[in-house]
């Protein structure tokens, strides 16, 4: 009953006053007095007549695509594109349970978050026998802890989490994670950290060096026990709010994604971008097809086509995204072939770790620690 | 003219029931995108750690006990505060303005005054939050015309009066257009009337303008105060690390890294039972105020 109210179908008024009756008394009233009955966010699989097989629907990320990707697309394979933007995982998968997984035939999930989708079984399997391109992956993506041997999709974009700082303020440049609690007395609300749990916790892991994924609870604490007595220090909890700050010399440190930090670097030349030690976490968004695509088919051709070298490089080089297709980077640029902040060196990448999903008990631990820390 | 009985007693009947059926298309939408919703909610808060997909079974308290940790509880203090503290700046700053628009300026002048002050709330809220980033913080706006003057620096960014400042200046618009309609109907005779017998100004400003304007008031309160308990942007982007309120927290407990709608649900529906309240008591207290004029 609930999914049905949610059906993108078009109605006409009397079906809807009908629905909309049944519906206030089918799981208002009665089951409220009886305590039982209906399922929270159910998601109904199957074809929906929305869509045309012309026609492509994307759910994804705003800066992962663009007019121009759309129209290269169409005039390889005559399909027409469509989409539709969030802002957060969260948000994307309150969406499909929403009933919203029948009109995409692709999503953008970070990696950490496949394992949540895969649980909810919101994702159909990748047949193999239909992509084209894996090859070209860089080893690391084919053997992801998320999603081993690209059994549910290709990644699309990756980077690292770090600190970008101001160089005219900290001209001697900082190292590891640890630089943040030795100076803090000098740092005081002068630095900003992600309004991110897993993140925030995972910086203090990995300056114990521990891991990013840690569920061994002592660790956790520990890590906790570090960041108190960092906060007093730290301006806020931001994951946008300190762009204006830092650019004007008044925050000097903030945490952030190196996908942040490209075209802020780019603009201002005083900042810099570094992969504290001893390490710090890797992210990736990933193309994934819901179990309930409409388009199956599109959604294959989407990915064939951009697993092509060629077309990769030519959009991480446009939306200044990192590609982790390794035969795409001979073809960037030598500039952006040598941007360490999109592409960093080999022993920069061999101390970051990719970001998985936890287990439900661990997640509560971090969810309970950054409660605590943020009030 | 005469009528007779039969057509008589159908246009009782009907006149009987028109103001109920009146109040249907209004009552049926109140309903399903209000009370259902809500009622919904409290069913959800029963639930403990339901996952989507899972059986809506309520079967214990256990959600709400999560709300009595001592760090949650802080948070839900620290939302009331701040709301309180906006809702009197709120109130300290627009009576003045609300008065002077509605009894002191032109009445040419009046519309465009009003206008001017709804003109902030065409922007988004977050738009305006990162506005005063950039005029609240050390190096900004604000500061640097302070320097020029030789006046000493205002270091309030990612603190709590930059919250309270950021909420008063986005909720101040909807006090001020309260107030000055309820001041506009205020009978001017009565103040004259006063003043012919010898009250001083101060008299009749506390014993016969503001008793007047209470409803205004109270109306004016609860809108302040019920919008800023909901505000999650401005504790968000102008706050410090200690800035978590109730709304946040109730933001991230649904789409936040570890969503738990059930802990979420009793957030809300101890929030609305808060907010309820506070009406009960306004509708009770308040109206008992204006009558005793």
């Amino acid at each position: 009953m609930d999914s049905e109210l949610f059906s993108p179908k078009p109605r006409s008024r009397r079906q809807l006053l009908k629905m909309a009756t049944s519906g206030a008394f089918g799981l208002g009233l009665s089951q409220i007095l009886s305590g039982c009955g209906w399922r929270l966010g159910n998601v109904r699989s199957g074809q929906s007549n929305t869509s045309s097989p012309n026609e492509l629907f994307l759910y994804t990320w705003a800066q992962y695509v663009d007019d121009e990707l759309f129209k290269d697309f169409r005039d390889v394979t005559g399909l027409r594109t469509i989409r539709e933007l969030f802002d957060s995982n969260e948000k994307m998968m309150a969406a499909l349970q929403a009933g919203k997984g029948q009109e995409f035939s692709v999503l953008y999930p970070s990696e950490y978050f496949i394992p949540k989708l895969v649980k909810a079984d919101l994702l159909a399997e990748l047949d193999h026998d239909r992509v084209q391109g894996l090859d070209n992956l860089m080893p690391q993506f084919r053997q992801s802890m998320a999603d081993l041997d690209n059994h549910y999709g290709v990644p699309f974009s990756w980077g690292t989490t770090g600190l970008i700082y101001n160089r005219e303020k900290i001209p001697e440049g900082i190292e590891d994670w640890d630089y943040l609690w030795r100076n803090k007395q000098k740092l005081t609300r002068k630095m900003t950290l992600l309004d991110d749990s897993r993140e925030v916790l995972g910086c203090a892991l990995k300056s114990l060096n521990y891991s990013v994924n840690e569920t061994n609870p002592d660790r956790i604490k520990k890590a906790y026990e570090k960041l108190i007595t960092l906060k007093p220090h730290i301006a806020s909890f931001t994951t946008d709010g300190w762009r204006t700050q830092l650019a004007a010399g008044d925050l000097w440190i903030a945490m952030g994604y190196s996908s942040d930090a490209i075209g802020l670097l780019k603009e201002n030349p005083k900042l810099r971008y570094i992969v504290p030690k001893p390490g710090a976490s890797r992210w990736s968004d990933w193309i994934v097809i819901p179990k309930s695509a409409p388009n199956p088919n599109a959604a294959y051709q989407w990915i064939n086509y951009l697993l092509k070298p060629d077309v990769a490089a030519n959009v991480s080089q446009r939306l200044a995204v990192t590609t982790p297709n390794a035969n795409a980077i001979p073809l960037l640029t030598q500039e952006l072939q040598r941007n360490t902040v999109s592409y960093p060196t080999a022993d920069v990448m061999a101390r970051c770790e990719s970001m998985t999903a936890l287990t439900d008990e661990a997640e509560k631990l971090y969810d309970k620690y950054w409660t605590q820390l943020t009030s | 003219m005469p009528s007779s009985p039969i057509s008589n007693s159908s246009q009782s009947w009907f006149q009987r029931l028109e103001p109920f059926l009146m109040l249907v298309p209004a009552g049926l939408w109140l309903f399903l995108l209000l009370i259902l919703p809500t009622l919904l909610i409290f069913q959800l808060s029963l639930v403990p750690g339901i996952k989507p997909g899972d059986l809506v079974n309520p079967s214990s308290l256990e959600n709400y006990f999560k709300i009595f940790e001592p760090s949650v509880l802080w948070i839900i203090l620290r939302s009331i505060g701040i709301s309180i503290v906006t809702t009197l700046l709120c109130l300290i700053l627009g009576f003045p303005v609300a008065y002077w628009i509605a009894l002191l300026a032109p009445k040419r002048w009046q519309n465009l005054l009003l206008l001017a002050f709804v003109l902030p709330l065409w922007t988004s809220s977050l738009l305006r939050a990162y506005a005063w980033i950039s005029i609240l913080r050390p190096t900004g706006v604000l500061n640097t015309i302070l320097m020029t003057l030789h006046l000493p620096t205002l270091d309030v960014m990612n603190q709590l009066p930059a919250v309270l400042i950021g909420m008063t200046y986005s909720f101040l618009p909807y006090m001020v257009l309260i107030l000055y309609s309820s001041l506009e109907k205020l009978d001017r005779r009565l103040l004259e009337a006063a003043a012919d017998l010898g009250a001083p100004p101060k008299d009749v400003f506390m014993n016969v303008t503001v008793p007047q304007a209470l409803p205004g008031i109270a109306a004016g309160v609860l809108l302040v105060f019920i919008n800023a308990i909901g505000d999650f942007i401005n504790p968000e982007l102008l706050g410090g690390p200690s800035s978590m309120t109730a709304a946040r927290l109730l933001y991230g407990k649904f789409l936040g890294a570890s969503p738990d709608w059930g802990m979420g649900s009793a957030l809300s529906a101890l929030l609305i039972m808060l907010v309820t309240l506070a009406i009960v008591c306004l509708i009770k207290y308040g109206d008992k105020n204006a009558r005793s004029i």
